[in-house]
């Protein structure tokens, strides 16, 4: 929130580009931090320098008196929620967004500056179209996930499991969770093939590290994690259910009293 | 458009594999069509009643015990397969749910009570309770080594 003060009394400053600071606000408890407002002389680009260095600090939503309508498009197009028209203290402004008061475009129910087809859709049709672009930006990529299972379907015989489970419990596990990594589907599929590896003599250690990969690490689904929510979380979490698959695939065994 | 290329040279070289991974392809799609129009339903519902106050209550950085247990149990009851989900989880991410919850949701998916009877038909009701147990417990562990990476990464761009 621009404001005229570095404290959560202050007034909301009517214009982006003109205040002299920018509250970050954390919804959760209150605590604020305060950044200086854009220089006076810096020209039409600082607002926007400000507002990204916030973004990066985590801000998500602005609240604001007035912003070009150019620039909160922009705002939101980036997943950040823009609400014009603030006005009264930041804390009352806080407040009021975490009752849910404001609507997106306009913060006291007034027509704010923009677009007209922005400010007379109705609610319903903003949810429609932003779950539609959301949806739609990612189908290609759940398309070409689908594709692919099936070409691993068909391609990768199950039998063939076989060959690299040798007897030993280390390596079992390790290449256990390594095809459950690979193999995609209905987990009752993973309960079918490891049920019938046990009849063939594979340990129940590589079994179970199969099953525990099987819905917890995901390589073919991979590009649709990443671009859905990034590749920083996408690859973290695989490796992690990865790891976490090979440590406790032996506790469970040695847990549930079966067999080795 | 690799995996395209890919059908089109697998094509070539085995028709009768390909035609065989197109319809497997196919049936997949049709098991996931319901799931990704629930998916979808869930996300309009959440662009209309649901504000990103309500998602940081809930599924923000501080939502605690109430974030785990609802994460624990979406992702435990959350049917069809997983990547029908990502779009709505990409919904909650952008609304300010933390990363911690979001892998709590995908990795309790690990735990299927539907399908509990037929593993214990198969493995014995011992190992599958604490198959079921592990996974819960497991999604937890790698929700918080999720949780521990942003922060090591977090840390290293306050310090560039």
């Amino acid at each position: 929130m621009p404001a005229d003060a570095p404290h959560l009394d202050a007034r909301i400053a009517d214009r982006l580009g003109l205040a002299p600071y920018l509250l970050v606000v954390d919804t959760e408890d209150m605590t604020f931090e305060a950044v200086p407002g854009p220089p006076r002389t810096g020209g039409p680009g600082a607002g926007i320098q400000i507002v990204t260095q916030a973004l990066g600090m985590g801000a998500r939503v602005l609240l604001t008196g007035y912003i070009s309508p150019y620039i909160a498009r922009t705002l939101e197009k980036n997943g950040i929620e823009v609400i014009t028209s603030v006005s009264g203290s930041a804390r009352d402004a806080v407040e009021n967004y975490r009752l849910g008061a404001f609507n997106r475009v306009d913060g006291e129910g007034e027509e704010a500056a923009g677009p007209p087809s922005s400010v007379h859709r109705a609610p319903w049709q903003d949810a429609l179209r932003k779950a539609a672009n959301q949806f739609l930006g990612i189908l290609p990529i759940l398309l070409g996930v689908i594709l692919l299972v099936g070409l691993f379907q068909a391609f990768l015989p199950k039998d063939g499991l076989l060959i690299v489970f040798s007897g030993n419990r280390i390596f079992d596990t390790l290449w256990g969770a390594c095809a459950g990594s690979v193999l995609a589907g209905n987990p009752l599929n993973s309960y079918v093939i490891g049920e019938t590896l046990l009849e063939l003599g594979v340990g129940l250690f590589g079994v179970t590290a199969l099953m525990m990969a099987w819905v917890t690490v995901g390589l073919i689904q991979l590009p649709a994690e990443i671009a859905a929510l990034g590749m920083r979380f996408a690859i973290g979490r695989n490796v992690a259910a990865f790891v976490i698959t090979l440590l406790a695939s032996p506790f469970i065994v040695w847990l549930s009293g079966r067999a080795w | 458009m690799g995996v395209a290329v890919a059908y089109l040279i697998l094509w070539v070289m085995a028709p009768d594999r390909s035609s065989h991974a197109l319809r497997a392809a196919g049936h997949i799609l049709l098991q996931a069509s319901l799931p990704l129009l629930l998916a979808f339903f869930m996300m309009f519902m959440l662009n209309l009643f649901v504000t990103p106050a309500h998602v940081t209550r809930f599924m923000g950085g501080k939502a605690g015990a109430r974030g785990i247990l609802l994460s624990s149990v979406a992702g435990i009851v959350s049917m069809g397969p997983v990547y029908a989900w990502y779009p709505f989880l990409a919904s909650l991410k952008e609304k300010g749910a933390s990363d911690f919850y979001l892998v709590n949701f995908l990795s309790n998916r690990a735990v299927k009570p539907a399908l509990i009877p037929l593993m214990i038909t198969y493995f014995g009701w011992r190992f599958s309770l604490v198959f079921a147990l592990f996974g819960v417990f497991s999604a937890l562990l790698a929700a918080t080594v999720v949780r521990f990476l942003n922060r090591i990464s977090s840390r290293k761009t306050s310090h560039a």
